[in-house]
């Protein structure tokens, strides 16, 4: 438990930068979680949910990024507190991505007809239920400074990529044999992977920072431990 | 163990110092790189001005003040040995006090005095010659050229302090010790003697004792966190700054203490 700052001004503001990516991350598991079932139900009203939020992820990431030039400006942070700001940064820029990656997702699903394969739509859904936990898993570490969760993450990147890699190929193979109900939808599914492996990437990216938020340092790509 | 053949200016180890029965250091090792500026870090009483003070014996002057320990300057001259006179060792290591402290005489007898003293100029050409080379890398020289006979304690206190670094290097020591030299002092002064601390690196060893972190951060490659008599830490300055090994640095640093 770290100790409570001298400065309770100072304390404030790191305590109200952490509240708002809390907020920020809840906002987009939430975004995620109702775009991979709209996957499914094509519900148009949750797809309009998933823009709807996405107006207020903006809102949280402008609040995180005035916050934390002010905190650089008026308390020039050092060691951890500068850890923190300086990943804060980065996890929020992360996570707003991830949110226009949900909406677009959502977006593109509803407009799929409802007669499009089905093994295909479960692969989908599978592959967002994987980058869902995934994300889920990796901002836990985040917030509990969780070093070893931070790693298991990163490395579950290379299973959302199989998949990934899995159903495009799928795609296109169905697409070759000129099956009507994939061929009609054209690239809405590619589209739709797409973002999904685009979420997985930045919640790769995230654990980076919490691995760097933690150590002070970040992880050789290089390494095969990660691997 | 003292290491005799490093690149180390100063060598330190087994240090205790007592006030009395009152210990302020207590089994500090602490070496120092050639050409380099090491901070001294801590909270008011972590004894880092007392350690500082051990490097050019300001101590001997306390009496109930005990030092114990290994001092080794270039690596084979102890500097606590019998053998050595206090004023020889002061041409050696220099110091500058957190208040500037000019002789009540002129700008040029400022300068003059230690050069004097220790019998560096051969010459009166040849002093005039050290006064002005010290007041150029002091970076004084073209604010004070014309008025060298004015009496000292009129320049400002940036100036002043100034003064007392090219006082300090006329005597041409190896290693200049700063006890807070710039808390007296406005921002701009302040900005001026850092960036001459930066240049002085170049030909001198510098240890500074500093309550400001961004001053530390700012102007030297090492910093040594001091706690209640003891070296918490010691280190890299930029990984002090940005990711300590102990937590109680990073509680310091950070403002976390009390």
């Amino acid at each position: 438990m770290e100790t409570a700052h001298t400065d309770k001004n100072f304390e404030q503001k790191l305590n109200h930068l952490t509240d708002n990516l809390i907020k920020m991350s809840n906002i987009v598991e939430k975004q995620i979680e109702i775009a991979v079932n709209v996957i499914k139900s094509k519900d148009s009203s949750d797809a309009q949910t998933t823009q709807n939020l996405d107006e207020q992820v903006d809102e949280v990431e402008r609040d995180v990024r005035d916050l934390s030039f002010e905190i650089m400006t008026l308390h020039r942070p050092v060691a951890s507190d500068l850890r923190l700001v300086f990943t804060a940064l980065k996890v929020s820029k992360e996570l707003e991505r991830m949110g226009d990656h949900s909406r677009n997702l959502a977006k593109r699903a509803i407009s799929i007809s409802s007669s499009f394969d089905e093994d295909l739509t479960d692969q989908m859904h599978n592959l967002g239920k994987g980058v869902q936990k995934m994300v889920n898993q990796t901002l836990e570490s985040f917030f509990k400074k969780d070093e070893v969760q931070a790693r298991i993450s990163w490395n579950q990147d290379a299973e959302i990529d199989r998949q990934y890699k899995s159903l495009l190929s799928d795609l296109i193979e169905r697409m070759h044999n000129k099956e009507t109900s994939v061929v009609d939808e054209g690239t809405k599914p590619i589209l739709i992977a797409k973002s999904l492996e685009r979420i997985g990437d930045h919640a790769t990216n995230i654990a980076e920072e919490v691995i760097f938020n933690i150590t002070g340092h970040y992880i050789d790509l290089k390494k095969t431990d990660f691997e | 163990m003292v290491d005799q053949n490093s690149n180390y200016a100063l060598q330190t180890s087994e240090v205790y110092v007592h006030y009395g029965k009152k210990m302020a250091i207590n089994n500090v090792a602490l070496n120092f790189p050639k050409n380099e500026v090491t901070s001294l870090i801590g909270p008011s009483g972590c004894g880092k001005s007392t350690f500082l003070r051990c490097l050019n014996r300001m101590n001997d002057v306390i009496d109930i003040c005990n030092v114990k320990g290994k001092f080794l300057l270039n690596g084979n001259v102890d500097i606590y040995s019998p053998d050595i006179q206090v004023e020889t060792l002061r041409e050696k290591v220099g110091m500058v006090f957190q208040k500037p402290n000019p002789f009540p005489k002129t700008i040029y007898e400022n300068v003059a005095y230690g050069p004097k003293i220790h019998g560096i100029a051969s010459s009166q050409n040849e002093l005039d010659e050290i006064v002005k080379d010290s007041l150029h890398r002091a970076g004084l020289y073209e604010e004070v050229k014309d008025r060298m006979d004015d009496i000292a304690t009129g320049l400002s206190g940036g100036q002043q302090q100034r003064l007392c670094i090219a006082r300090a290097i006329a005597i041409r020591p190896e290693i200049i010790l700063m006890d807070e030299p710039c808390s007296a002092l406005d921002p701009i002064a302040t900005a001026k003697i850092e960036d001459l601390i930066n240049e002085l690196k170049e030909n001198y060893t510098i240890i500074i004792v500093t309550h400001s972190m961004s001053q530390a951060s700012r102007v030297s490659s090492k910093t040594a966190f001091f706690h209640l008599g003891n070296l918490v830490e010691y280190g890299e300055t930029g990984k002090i700054f940005t990711k300590p090994d102990k937590e109680q640095t990073n509680d310091y640093i950070t403002g976390r203490f009390g």
